[in-house]
């Protein structure tokens, strides 16, 4: 075919403009470690890898979700099982006392010990946490109970029955408290009942029947214990699923948006020595004309 | 027979051969002009038919009177024009639509850690937050302004497609005065062809030119044209006639009524709109008309979709204050869209409860936090991280097309210009192996004359009279 130096010139420039482009290419995907960024560089992989940024996101915040959570119901749990501890104190000092053998004044200093309990296990309901009251329900800014009269005469609550639930996964979502009427219920009139019984000298029968009422008391507190329990545990898995599901989604979403480096750099040499061989052909044939030649 | 007639023809071909040598010279001289299409001189022989006075000696026609130089011819095949104008238009419309919508995309640059699509996880995850702690004023702080950056960006985004299509606008209006610079050096080259050719010669040059601004014309919109007998050319602009012998039709931008704040072209003859169907003003108006305000709308209803959804929940939750009623967003689309300025100045008003004096009460942030996988767009296909994936690789995808189209395109143009080139371009070594044949041909007709000069040298001095 006949050639032109205008037409040799352009399909000089061509040759050097794809071969210095496809460098300029592979080269910034090696600066920045990134195959797409911006869409058009891959149109469906960009809205497959926005779909595994979501999921990530979301995977995240659940583990935020589940690992405050966590701390939320390893603290009122804690608060619970301090409580059981102090009516199982309280129940030994009942049997004690149903047993008949104390004296009056003995009796006075078990309910001087009652009133402790009482006053503990105020202290327990009115547990705080992040600046919340736990056993507060809905109701949180309150302590969930007030103590009326020194030594008490009355221990109300103040909170309400509300849950405080949370999202722990896409299906999900789980309370991290249990309403204080639902974990003291009635412990505090009952011991205050009782406390009463052995102030006024009542009869050792009278003592024993308040026994039902501590151990229905303990039951309930270590219910809501366990179920406290029950939930941190669940949390916990749900974590560590989520921490794996986190490395699946992450390793999509590199594979999609990120370089494979050995590859690329195979990449980057081709086009190195494809734009190394375009000007070396350049420079050994562009000053070549006829007049080179002629005497 | 006599030797003047060897002598005249000696002569005839030292000026032949001048004419060889000066072509040569114009076309090296030329090499790197673009649209400049190499010139040849075409010789021819003298022969009987111009020679009847001398026609007594029978070999004296059969031997001839020299050479005569009678025109000097443009190398070009039109029908390779006509093919790179086509493919040229389609050329530069994809190149052009290419970087307009290259450009926007640039705004929209995802995947990224920056991008919209993060900041929206932002807000999402913000309103767990607040879910988990309702009484914090720092979790409420933080989606006032997870929500703030969000709406920024949005409103960012917008007004980048607003600069853009103002900025296509002024392109559009742009190729008015390239147009009409075109047109009007066309009608003026077409006055000067007409008159160097009436007169029998060839206006190589002036043509050269000519077909370069067709050239230039099928860049930027689609063209039409037809070479008169009297040597002009009438050019079409769509269907309408743009240039016709020495006068062109000049096309002027205005005010589009229909398209409020943008330009169209019309003719300022009898006001009719300029249409094409390729080149860069094809490109431009798609991109300004089309492909922008696509995206325009999707980011718009992405924005009223998040604003409308929220404001519904937030409004019948009550905030820590026991407000309630409250608006989280202001705006109704894309370039207004804010945060409430009276719960962004008092976030104890963000609506997390779904009663009043329920401070541990998260319940109603937990359900605008649940809007992130509630099929809210698209009717009702896809959430609001879906439609926005989505919305950003279908342009992406249009971006990638574009480029798809230029590159073959251009490779194609590239395949008609070499091939193009290849007919009209100038070849060096071809030139100056003319110039040495010339030469050649230019001394040997010198040698000629000194050799009948030496015979009249013998015939007139050296005879004895």
């Amino acid at each position: 075919m006949r050639t032109s130096e205008l037409g040799r010139l352009h399909s000089r420039q061509a040759s050097l403009e794809r071969a210095s482009g496809n460098m300029d290419k592979v080269q910034r995907q090696l600066s920045t470690g990134r195959k797409i960024t911006v869409a058009s560089d891959d149109a469906a992989g960009s809205a497959l890898a926005l779909g595994h940024r979501r999921n990530i996101n979301f995977e995240n915040q659940m583990r935020r979700n589940l690992e405050t959570g966590r701390a939320v119901l390893n603290a009122g749990e804690a608060a619970l099982g301090s409580g059981t501890d102090l009516l199982q104190r309280a129940r030994e000092l009942t049997v004690n006392a149903a047993s008949g053998t104390l004296s009056q004044s003995d009796r006075i200093v078990v309910a001087l010990e009652i009133d402790q309990i009482i006053a503990g296990l105020a202290q327990l309901g009115n547990t705080q946490f992040g600046g919340a009251y736990l056993f507060s329900g809905h109701q949180s800014n309150a302590p969930a109970y007030a103590v009326t009269g020194n030594p008490p005469t009355a221990v109300t609550y103040q909170g309400d029955t509300g849950q405080r639930l949370r999202r722990v996964s896409e299906q999900d979502t789980v309370a991290v408290n249990v309403p204080g009427v639902e974990a003291f219920a009635s412990i505090f009139d009952d011991l205050i009942a009782l406390r009463d019984d052995l102030n006024g000298a009542a009869p050792a029968s009278a003592i024993n029947a308040h026994l039902t009422t501590i151990d229905d008391g303990l039951e309930r507190m270590i219910a809501a214990r366990a179920a406290m329990g029950a939930r941190a545990n669940r949390f916990e898995t749900a974590q560590s699923v989520s921490e794996q599901r986190n490395v699946g989604l992450q390793e999509l979403r590199s594979s999609i948006e990120e370089i494979d480096l050995p590859s690329t750099i195979v990449e980057f040499t081709a086009a190195q020595n494809a734009l190394e061989a375009a000007l070396g052909a350049i420079g050994r044939t562009s000053g070549m004309t006829l007049l080179d030649f002629l005497r | 027979m006599a030797l003047s007639i060897g002598l005249d023809s000696a002569v005839k071909a030292l000026r032949a051969h001048q004419v060889v040598v000066d072509t040569a010279a114009h076309n090296i001289a030329n090499a790197n002009t673009p649209g400049f299409s190499r010139q040849r001189v075409l010789l021819r022989p003298i022969g009987i038919s111009g020679s009847n006075y001398f026609g007594r000696d029978a070999l004296i026609g059969r031997v001839g009177f020299g050479v005569d130089a009678h025109d000097v011819n443009r190398v070009r095949d039109v029908f390779l024009d006509f093919q790179a104008r086509q493919t040229l238009g389609s050329k530069a419309q994809w190149d052009t639509h290419a970087k307009a919508l290259g450009k926007t995309e640039v705004a929209f640059a995802e995947p990224s850690d920056s991008g919209i699509s993060e900041m929206l996880g932002q807000f999402w995850s913000a309103w767990h937050d607040v879910v988990n702690d309702p009484e914090s004023s720092a979790a409420r702080t933080t989606i006032v302004n997870a929500a703030t950056t969000l709406s920024g960006r949005i409103r960012t985004a917008a007004q980048g497609l607003v600069v853009e299509r103002a900025d296509l606008d002024r392109q559009v209006a742009g190729t008015a005065e390239r147009i009409n610079s075109a047109a009007g050096e066309i009608a003026g080259l077409n006055f000067q062809i007409k008159q160097v050719e009436l007169s029998g010669d060839v206006a190589n040059d002036l043509r050269d030119r000519r077909d370069l601004l067709l050239d230039d014309l099928s860049k930027i919109a689609q063209i039409s044209y037809a070479e008169q007998a009297d040597k002009t050319v009438t050019v079409y602009l769509g269907s309408h006639e743009l240039v016709q012998s020495n006068q062109a039709r000049t096309v002027a931008a205005i005010p589009d009524l229909a398209n409020p704040g943008m330009r169209k072209l019309i003719f300022e003859i009898d006001s009719e709109d300029v249409t094409t169907t390729s080149g860069e003003l094809r490109a431009l108006l798609d991109a300004r008309d089309v492909d922008i305000p696509g995206m325009r709308t999707k980011l718009d209803q992405l924005a009223s979709g998040l604003i409308n959804a929220t404001n519904a929940l937030h409004s019948t939750g009550f905030g820590l204050d026991g407000s309630t009623g409250l608006a989280f967003f202001t705006g109704v689309g894309a370039v207004d869209m804010d945060v409430n300025a009276v719960v962004a100045a008092a976030p104890q008003k963000v609506a997390a409860a779904s009663g009043a004096g329920l401070p541990g009460d998260g319940s109603n942030a937990l359900r605008i936090a649940d809007l992130q996988s509630s099929l809210a767009m698209a009717a009702g296909t896809q959430t609001f991280d879906q439609y926005y994936a989505n919305m950003v690789s279908v342009f992406g995808a249009d971006v990638k097309r574009s480029e798809g189209q230029a590159e073959s395109s251009g490779l194609l143009v590239d395949h008609i210009e070499s091939l193009r080139e290849s007919v009209k371009g100038v070849n060096i070594d071809e030139e100056v192996t003319n110039l040495n044949q010339a030469q050649k041909a230019y001394q040997a007709a010198a040698r000629v004359i000194s050799v009948i000069d030496e015979m009249l040298d013998t015939l007139i001095n050296r005879t004895a009279v």
